[in-house]
């Protein structure tokens, strides 16, 4: 069931030097199979820092990660192959594209796993549709495309070696609404497609409610809720503590139901908000027929 | 990685922190010309006393400091083994075979070794533990002006050290996120040969030269975009001031380097 369990895992930067910094303090949570699982929190709560755990990019410094119950520090020699099954897209991945085309850029990781060349090839171009690059794009240079189509190559360098779990961290920062909507549709779609774990990170409230089944909030390197999406949005007050919102819309209907509207509990998009809307004026419109 | 990114400043706070930055290079200059005044026991040892006052003065750690004469303990060990082993003189201590140690071979090891040291952690307490980069290359740019009249671009170096060093750590940081990004998609800068070493070097260093250009771009327009046009006119934030407590240190030192003189003169044991 859980894909990814952390137990009592903590992270300290700089130890035993004035700039010593605790990022991670005893923090323990599992993250399920099959779901996009979404990690907010504020600026320094940790979150990046926590998603290196997650492929062993960073060790912690006490506690264990655990990737289908087993430790994956047990072999600590072993531990590229973790990397190939938890694929990890780091914040503004574009800057680490180097190759000369695209095609050979988004191969680097399958070529590292050692594959065959026809399943290199075959890998880079289900990759690249997936992530919606065109086929023409693969022989030109990345450096010359702009910047969401850079951000797309380099998501399609991970989904190329066919993760069990693909971890995003700020996946859409930066891009433009429509960028930022295409990127974590194509991530949906990966999902459902290949029935991988997804973790995404993110402090848009609005995209976490739109397109994760699972929550983890983070603050100041501790956890502070786990849950359904509905459940932790419902613990408004609780998000406020630590800096953050509920969706906008959510504000909204909370208003509405202030001035005596009943629109329903545990709207988080502005669809739902839409029908509910819909289906109260269509109640009232009725009442009005019949009383006429 | 982290620890380098940050330079060897270490903010305690001490009397030496506050100090002019200016007058800790004049400082530093004079303690350096000290350590080479020193000729025989007493002014040794009073050079010693001057380094452990000075390390108690700046409230930092022994263990960091220890930790800073770590790379020079090589060319400590060597020079001192030279000087025991070649050193001549009249009274031998030990002979075996063809090697000889006399008393002034022991004497000059030590002596080379206690210089060594105090040159080492005298400076770094005064300049480097205890000043950052910054202020350092902006006291260097005020000691320097009157090479102007000479048409040395004076300010312009001191901008560009100052642009180097705020860069340093931005540049450690980005090669530490793109190995990340690069070990991510399994790539291995550990192991295999040389050549497949050095291989594994291009995924980074591509991606890093492309940031350094991107940032350099960015940073020249950012400045005209301000309107910055050299040194000419400029006046600054923070403008340093001498105050009382620079010139006592000042004074300190000085009768430092008096104090040795007479001890080379008057003090007693081995001299060199």
């Amino acid at each position: 069931m859980s894909k990814i369990t952390l137990e009592n895992v903590s992270y300290v930067y700089g130890e035993g030097t004035p700039f010593e910094m605790h990022a991670l303090r005893d923090v323990s949570f599992s993250i399920r199979e099959n779901a996009v699982t979404g990690l907010i929190g504020h600026t320094g709560s940790g979150k990046s820092t926590l998603v290196q755990l997650f492929n062993g990019l960073t060790r912690p410094m006490a506690g264990r990660v655990l990737l289908d119950g087993a430790d994956i520090w047990e072999k600590p020699k072993q531990i590229k192959q973790i990397r190939f099954r938890v694929g990890l897209v780091m914040q503004y991945p574009e800057y680490q594209l180097f190759e000369e085309t695209v095609r050979a850029d988004i191969a680097f990781g399958p070529k590292n796993m050692g594959l065959p060349a026809d399943e290199i090839e075959a890998r880079v171009r289900e990759a690249a549709e997936l992530v919606g690059l065109d086929e023409a794009l693969l022989d030109h240079s990345p450096f010359d495309l702009s910047g969401g189509e850079k951000r797309r190559v380099a998501i399609a360098g991970i989904i190329a070696m066919r993760p069990e779990v693909l971890v995003l961290d700020e996946p859409a920062a930066g891009l433009d609404p429509r960028g930022r909507d295409r990127i974590l549709t194509q991530v949906r779609e990966y999902q459902r497609r290949s029935g991988a774990t997804v973790v995404i990170v993110s402090h848009s409230m609005e995209d976490m409610a739109r397109f994760c089944d699972d929550i983890v909030v983070l603050a100041r390197g501790e956890l502070v809720m786990q849950g359904k999406t509905d459940e932790v949005f419902a613990h408004a007050d609780r998000l406020a503590q630590v800096g953050l919102n509920i969706p906008e819309i959510s504000r909204v209907c909370a208003m509405l139901r202030a001035r005596g509207i009943p629109m329903d509990e545990g709207i988080f998009t502005v669809d739902a908000a839409a029908r509910c809307l819909e289906r109260l004026l269509g109640a009232t419109d009725g009442e009005g027929a019949s009383t006429r | 990685m982290k620890g380098i990114a940050l330079g060897q400043y270490y903010p305690s706070g001490s009397v030496l922190h506050r100090l002019d930055p200016r007058m800790k290079v004049i400082i530093a200059v004079l303690y350096i010309v000290t350590t080479f005044l020193a000729k025989n026991v007493t002014a040794f040892a009073l050079l010693l006393v001057s380094m452990l006052l000075l390390i108690a003065v700046s409230r930092i750690p022994l263990r960091i400091v220890l930790s800073g004469i770590k790379p020079v303990l090589m060319i400590m060990l060597f020079t001192m083994v030279i000087n025991l082993f070649f050193v001549g003189g009249e009274r031998l201590l030990f002979e075996w075979k063809f090697i000889r140690i006399y008393v002034e071979g022991l004497y000059q090891a030590a002596f080379m070794a206690i210089r060594i040291v105090v040159l080492i952690v005298g400076t770094s307490m005064l300049l480097t533990y205890t000043t950052t980069p910054i202020m350092l290359t902006d006291a260097l740019e005020r000691l320097l002006a009157p090479l102007r009249v000479l048409h040395v671009p004076v300010h312009e170096f001191a901008m560009m050290m100052t642009i180097a060093l705020r860069f340093i750590p931005t540049l450690m940081e980005e090669t530490e996120k793109i190995m990340a990004a690069q070990k991510a998609r399994g790539a291995d800068f550990t192991s295999g040969s040389l050549v497949s070493r050095a291989k594994a070097l291009i995924p980074i260093l591509i991606p890093l030269f492309v940031s350094a250009f991107r940032r350099a771009d960015d940073l020249a327009t950012a400045m005209e975009c301000r309107c910055y046009h050299g040194g000419k006119g400029r006046t600054r934030m923070t403008v340093l001031h001498f105050h009382l407590g620079d010139f006592v240190a000042l004074t300190v030192f000085v009768a430092l380097g008096a104090g040795l003189i007479l001890a080379n003169r008057y003090g007693f044991g081995f001299s060199m």
